[in-house]
């Protein structure tokens, strides 16, 4: 007995000492500060670690790495269980980074000098979107979800833009007609399904109709109807296997000319053009109605920087995010990603998108529906159920328990 | 103390510890959430008594998650007993390169199932649909992983392409403990393969197809990695199974509290069909 009581202290004296001596190392001021920035865009990968990399090189005390694991924002929610909160986060302004902000898992950054380099548009987005006045996120780069045409195949058609719901159709059905392939849907990911959720719903509807769902004044079934038949009515300009197809594979097909359009957001054009660098790519917002001055393009911030409220390098997180949010290098990931800068005087210069920039100066943009609805409902899942059996009173009344399911479980 | 008995208490006492540590208090936390209104990450969350049981019994998802997995499971766990048992005895019978064809046979095992699926994620979509237009074939022409009807097949061939392997390894170990005596005895009694087969080779393998059969029923009501890797669930929530609806509601939905009492509804069933069926079964190995 006393034999192993003596190799057990023995073990025990090693542990305490390692343990001793990995905490030292961590205050140690001489060795490098090492922080985690976890986002959740695998598009932004590759311009991300080239930032890194030059923020690294420009800080030799600082080791910044990032992390992107697919689901990326299930894997931050399964890490925030287990108390391991990333030192920086990027992340869209979604349901999920609400509910992270009102747990109070990051630090309020309202009094630094970050939340004076971005638009203030961006920020009043932010609050709208959590409810909650403190800067738990900075704003970084905003998105548009529209509908993406191959400039090329629309001349050789000669076809021009669609401003109205009844062009949108109209030419669908001219392409439809040639024996080609009007929309390129990827609806076996249940998340493109929601892409004209997305545009249809607060242009037809509007956004206060959630603010109103959750007081129970509304209902999916009063006001959601028109928003399911357009979206059934678009389904039949699609391909010969719409739910077969996923987001990778739609990407990869509409490069290289498969489709004429494509209901996606502007995060997709750099995926596309990796698959072929020489596709010409126009941008317009999807018409919801027939009222041309009435379209609003659905916008949101596509990424937010977040700093975690434990991290013990909280003056190297807000410097990290300071660099990030340099004119240049804001441009630069602009550029690359083509999506348009938080940051003030940062503009988008890129041909693709030249449309949607006379929508963001006259301010008419309008947020996501889906931001405003509580993950747990699980919409993606929901509106992919009903375009596949088409059965419109089910699908609105199936809304509707949800959101009150999920409401009485709260 | 006797000296053997304290060798004893030093291999028990420490895998105890840790069993309770790892498994069993993380269980009994589990049960401790589940009755409350906990979000997973937020620093203050009600005891709720047992809600979250009562609202369990009232969604339609979970009753639509139990009916997947329960008919997935049966499919499963009998196609991949049936064909592991034909391939083990091709296996173990005097063919040429018997040795390649079984290294063949053990490699869906050491793949990575996520890789797995990911690889017939892709063939679904874009390989077997061109194959089924090439030859005319209407319902092969679009991805079944699309299809709500159709998906769960997907996830059933993947599901028993990769479970055979290990299965067959089994039953190959259980067919060589058999004495070739045995059938060179019913050879001269002129006995043909058929009886051969149900009068020596399945009752003595017995044992084996208990294990079996336990194991691929548990693996396929548990099952998880083939179902993120072909569907997430989809389309609509065709093939969401249990463990998936308990992942993606209880950490994407930010329903910890309510997913947690799901689990440990989950555990009870599972536990319950396991010890019925080694029951029913070991039962069976003694009739024999």
């Amino acid at each position: 007995m006393w034999k192993w009581g003596k190799r057990l202290s023995v073990l025990a004296a090693i542990l305490l000492l390692s343990v001793f001596i990995s905490a030292c190392n961590r205050d140690d001021a001489s060795s490098k500060v090492k922080m985690e920035f976890f986002q959740n865009k695998p598009e932004a990968k590759g311009s991300f670690d080239k930032l890194i990399a030059q923020f690294n090189q420009e800080h030799p005390d600082i080791e910044v790495t990032q992390v992107n694991p697919p689901e990326a924002e299930t894997v931050l929610l399964t890490r925030v269980v287990k108390n391991d909160v990333p030192d920086i986060v990027g992340l869209g302004a979604t349901d999920t980074y609400s509910i992270l902000a009102q747990s109070g898992i990051f630090t309020d950054l309202a009094n630094t000098k970050l939340p004076s380099t971005v638009d203030p548009i961006y920020l009043q987005m932010l609050k709208d979107v959590t409810g909650i006045d403190p800067v738990y996120g900075i704003p970084y780069a905003a998105n548009a979800n529209g509908v993406m045409y191959n400039k090329t195949l629309f001349r050789e058609m000669g076809l021009s833009v669609p401003k109205t719901w009844d062009e949108l159709i109209a030419t669908a059905q001219k392409i439809k007609a040639a024996g080609k392939i009007p929309f390129y849907f990827t609806y076996k990911d249940d998340w493109q399904t929601n892409l004209p959720f997305n545009a249809l719903g607060p242009n037809l509807v509007g956004i206060d109709f959630f603010l109103q769902r959750r007081e129970n004044k509304v209902t999916f079934q009063d006001k959601y109807r028109e928003v399911a038949q357009k979206q059934l009515e678009l389904l039949k300009y699609g391909h010969g296997d719409n739910f077969g197809k996923n987001y990778a594979d739609g990407n990869r097909a509409f490069a290289n000319g498969q489709g004429l359009m494509y209901i996606q957001g502007t995060w997709a054009i750099s995926e596309i053009r990796k698959a072929n660098p020489k596709v010409e790519l126009g941008f317009f917002p999807l018409p919801t109605g027939n009222d041309e001055q009435a379209v609003k393009l659905v916008s949101g911030i596509d990424t937010l920087l977040a700093v975690s409220e434990s991290t013990p390098h909280k003056k190297e997180a807000e410097e990290f995010i300071a660099f990030l949010l340099k004119p240049e290098n804001s441009k630069q990931y602009i550029t690359e990603q083509t999506l348009f800068s938080a940051v003030k005087g940062v503009t988008q210069d890129d041909p693709s998108v030249a449309e949607l920039l006379p929508y963001f100066k006259a301010g008419r943009v309008i947020d996501f529906a889906d931001h405003y609805i509580p993950k747990a409902v699980q919409l993606n899942s929901i509106v992919q159920a009903f375009l596949q059996n088409g059965d419109i009173n089910a699908y609105l009344a199936k809304l509707d328990r949800e959101w009150d399911k999920v409401a009485n479980r709260r | 103390m006797n000296k053997r008995l304290t060798a004893f208490y030093w291999m028990t006492v420490p895998a105890v510890l840790l069993f309770f540590i790892f498994l069993t208090l993380p269980a009994l936390q589990g049960l401790y959430y589940s009755l409350t209104n906990w979000n997973g990450f937020g620093h203050q969350y009600h005891f709720v008594g047992f809600k979250n049981y009562v609202n369990l019994f009232q969604d339609d998802n979970v009753g639509n998650a139990y009916w997947f997995t329960f008919r997935f499971a049966i499919v499963v766990t009998i196609a991949i007993n049936v064909l592991s048992l034909l391939i083990a005895m091709g296996l173990n019978a005097k063919i040429r390169f018997r040795n390649f064809f079984r290294g063949i046979y053990f490699l869906p095992n050491i793949l990575s199932v996520l890789i797995v699926g990911y690889i017939f994620n892709y063939l679904f979509s874009n390989v077997f649909t061109i194959w089924g237009q090439n030859l005319g074939i209407t319902s092969l022409s679009t991805n079944i992983l699309g299809n709500e009807q159709l998906a769960w097949v997907g996830v059933v061939i993947v599901a028993v392409w990769q479970g055979i392997a290990f299965n067959t390894i089994l039953y190959l170990a259980g067919l060589q403990t058999i004495p070739t005596s045995l059938y060179e005895a019913s050879n001269l009694d002129g006995a043909g393969k058929w009886r051969e087969f149900w009068s020596i080779t399945f009752p003595l393998i017995a044992p084996f197809f208990t294990i079996n059969m336990v194991l691929a029923m548990k693996n396929s009501l548990m099952v998880f990695d083939q179902i993120v890797a072909l569907t997430n669930g989809g389309p609509g929530r065709a093939t969401q199974s249990i463990s998936h609806l308990i992942y993606t509601g209880g950490f994407r939905g930010g329903e910890f509290a309510y997913q947690s009492a799901n689990a440990v509804i989950y555990f009870i069933v599972i536990a319950m069909i396991s010890i019925l069926q080694l029951r029913f079964l070991q039962r069976r190995e003694m009739d024999d």
